[in-house]
């Protein structure tokens, strides 16, 4: 145990559904990688400056971009380097990405999520003005771009099954609820995505335990 | 000696490292905003105001330049102020405050405002819509008439508008190749745009219209109510009025709970509505309203007495709800909502539910 | 087990908060009182340099979680911390609402949060669920009319 561990009790802890989202939300779980093995975010931190600082996660709908974009700055802060996050929810919010650009001290990472919503012509010019004010950029994308890839998020059924061996509770309820059949399932019905396949996981879930939670 | 941490990682329940120095990394980046705002404005208007000569020594100038330029140029030194000063003084306000604490501070301005309750909160019930805008319209009969969810009156007036505007558009078009046709020429490109956006105007219309025979055909639906709010294990007289000129094979008349439940992830926002309770509560056969008038028709709703109450959060919701649904018989089925609100039960004791045994943890000290 | 403590009161084992509710079955009626004794384990008292208790209800389920703190209080003062840790005890008035819930996408509950501050800026806390109401579990899921 570290000394000076700021952590909350896990006794009295009431579990519910495992796939709810409490336990399932990024940051929750560490980014694993395809394997199910977790991801090395320090490596990938240091492998950025190759990259010319700015680089871009890619990958399809919930394949864990936005769960290791949040793990990578988290890594930045830790060692000393402002990151920035922005989320992309429409074409105009590149008008917040350039402002958070221009509010940041250089050499500091701005973490955009879903960079593939910003047209090419804004692309262009959110770039030439982070290289300008000294800002580099991490992005997540569904398909590559004009930035380096940093990582492709693939994932796997295998994948899939290392985050459900993470979630808490699974083993309280005395026996298998969800079994590997259930995890295959949900990965292909969802074709592979994470994010889809641990809601169907949530509603199997529900259907089979329509009884009290357990406490730990 | 181990330096500090400036950051705290989240495991789920868990969280590593230092609030209070996290919150102090936090703080000193926005103070380096507020004074790269405040050097970055010194230097342009130092800048601005300055005229140094090749051959003299600089002096200041009167302010000649026009408001606009002031305003464009101190853009940014005020951004970075007004987001630094922002961040600064949400990290101070939050300073080594814990999750509690900063959601019980918060709560706290809106309860002085609204007189001890949150803005859209039920008095004296936290958590608990309130039922103003459902009780604001007196009804002919029963003493409330229920607003529909989403009416269809705004479909039928987005359909509208959207015919309206794109045949506009398709008017303009056809004027313009009609021009050029009298003048001898042929413009293709404005002929192929004029049919593509002439094809779609009369879907639009065709739409408008089916649409509005639908609405006409089938009538209005009024649900009035004895009384509201509404409380569990209470019955409550309900007046079902459905407008019209055909026959309906059936009314239907049902009491719902609906479950909401929003949740960004990535850059998804999504909405999950399941319906986890249905009561049906009464069926009419072979309906025919009589012409001018209206199918007018009495019904009783009881709230189970261990019923959950209506539910409002920021994310989450549970809703009940007064469901119609018809099958008129020339017509496609229609169903129509309308929205109550469930108060918790007034008294003290609530009836024990024999299906909800929590399991009792022996030598309970916290385990 | 106790944790070993250094002289500048860096806590080197976590500690542990046991809770003991009033009614055995932590099953409470709205507005009635609600009575917590907790006692910290783990680490020496002189460590503790302050106490937050607070009770809230957070939202589970498919949405973003949600919480509504309803009770909450902060003791610092060396006198009253000293009545407050390693052994403390509270009573608090419940509300009306909302009630525990066990739905299907979402879910209410209701708990008691005990929160240690210790030198350094560290903080422990420690969560104990109890059930406001006795609502039976939502049916599941059904099929939509419209």
């Amino acid at each position: 145990m570290n000394a000076n561990a700021g952590v909350m009790a896990a006794a009295d802890m009431f579990v519910g559904n495992p796939f709810s989202t409490r336990h399932t939300r990024p940051g929750a779980i560490p980014p694993l990688d395809s394997a199910g093995r977790p991801v090395d975010v320090a490596a990938l931190c240091a492998q950025l400056a190759f990259k010319g600082g700015s680089a871009a996660i890619v990958g399809a709908h919930g394949s864990g971009k936005t769960t290791l974009l949040e793990a990578l700055a988290r890594e930045f802060e830790r060692a000393g380097i402002p990151a920035g996050r922005v989320r992309l929810r429409a074409r105009r919010d590149a008008v917040q990405v350039l402002r958070a650009i221009l509010c940041s001290p250089a050499g500091a990472v701005l973490c955009v999520d879903s960079w593939e919503r910003m047209v090419p012509v804004a692309a262009g010019l959110v770039r030439l003005v982070a290289r300008a004010v000294g800002c580099n950029l991490l992005v997540t994308t569904h398909r590559p771009t004009a930035l380096p890839t940093l990582v492709v998020c693939a994932t796997t059924p295998r994948l899939l099954a290392a985050i459900v061996d993470r979630l808490p509770g699974l083993e309280q309820r005395g026996g298998e609820v969800i079994a590997d059949v259930d995890i295959e399932a949900a990965f292909r019905n969802h074709a592979g995505n994470i994010r889809e396949s641990l809601y169907e996981l949530y509603d199997r879930f529900e259907d089979r335990t329509r009884r009290p939670p357990v406490r730990l | 000696m181990r330096l500090p941490q400036f950051f705290g990682k989240k495991r789920g329940h868990r969280r590593t490292g230092s609030h209070l120095w996290g919150s102090f990394g936090e703080g000193l980046f926005y103070a380096c905003l507020v004074a790269a705002g405040i050097v970055f404005g010194g230097l342009l208007l130092s800048g601005m105001v300055r005229y140094a000569p090749a051959d003299g020594q600089p002096v200041p100038l009167p302010w000649a330049y026009a408001w606009c330029v002031w305003l464009l140029t101190m853009l940014i030194p005020g951004a970075l102020l007004a987001f630094g000063g922002s961040g600064l003084t949400r990290v101070v306000r939050a300073w080594g405050k814990s999750e509690e604490r900063r959601a019980a501070s918060e709560r706290m301005p809106e309860m002085l405002d609204a007189m001890g309750h949150a803005v859209g909160e039920a008095p004296g019930h936290p958590g608990v819509p309130t039922c103003d805008d459902l009780v604001n319209s007196p009804g002919t009969i029963l003493r409330y008439r229920l607003p529909i969810e989403s009416p269809e009156s705004w479909t039928l007036f987005g359909f509208g508008l959207f015919a309206g505007l794109w045949n506009a558009v398709v008017v303009v078009l056809a004027v313009g190749a009609g021009f050029e046709l009298v003048s001898g020429r042929t413009d293709w490109l404005l002929l192929a745009l004029l049919v593509t956006f002439l094809a779609v105007g009369i879907g639009g219309i065709v739409v408008f219209v089916r649409a509005l025979v639908l609405a006409t055909a089938v009538g209005p639906t009024q649900i009035e109510i004895c009384d509201h709010p509404l409380l569990p294990g209470e019955q409550y007289d309900v007046l079902l009025a459905q407008g019209g000129s055909g026959v309906f094979r059936s009314l239907e008349l049902f009491l719902e709970v609906e479950e909401l439940a929003t949740f960004r992830q990535g850059t998804d926002t999504r909405t999950e509505r399941t319906i986890v309770y249905r009561e049906p509560v009464r069926e009419w056969r072979d309906v025919q309203p009589v012409p001018g008038a209206r199918f007018e028709t009495h019904a009783t709703i009881m709230i189970p007495p261990a019923a959950m109450h209506s539910f409002a959060s920021e994310h989450n919701a549970i809703k009940w709800r007064i469901v119609v649904r018809g099958s008129p018989e020339r017509w496609p089925v229609f169903v129509r909502v309308f929205p109550v609100v469930v108060f918790p039960a007034p008294a003290a004791i609530s009836p024990v539910a024999s299906a909800r045994p929590f399991a009792t943890v022996a030598g309970e000290v916290g385990s | 087990m106790s944790g070993s403590v250094a002289g500048n009161g860096v806590v080197k084992v976590a500690p542990r908060v046991a809770m003991q509710f009033d009614q055995a079955d932590r099953v409470y009626e709205p507005r009635r009182e609600l009575g917590i004794r907790y006692h910290v384990e783990g680490i020496e008292p002189e460590v503790v340099r302050a106490i937050e208790r607070s009770m809230l209800w957070y939202t589970e389920g498919k949405g973003e979680e949600d919480l509504g703190v309803h009770f909450f209080e902060r003791i610092e003062d060396a006198a009253k911390l000293a009545q407050a840790s390693p052994t403390g005890s509270f009573m608090v008035a419940l509300p009306s609402s909302p009630l525990s819930y066990e739905g299907v996408v979402v879910k209410v509950r209701w708990c008691v949060r005990v929160r240690l501050f210790f030198g350094g800026g560290r903080d422990f806390v420690s969560e104990h669920v109890f059930d406001l109401g006795s609502v039976p579990p939502a049916r599941g899921p059904l099929g939509r009319l419209e």
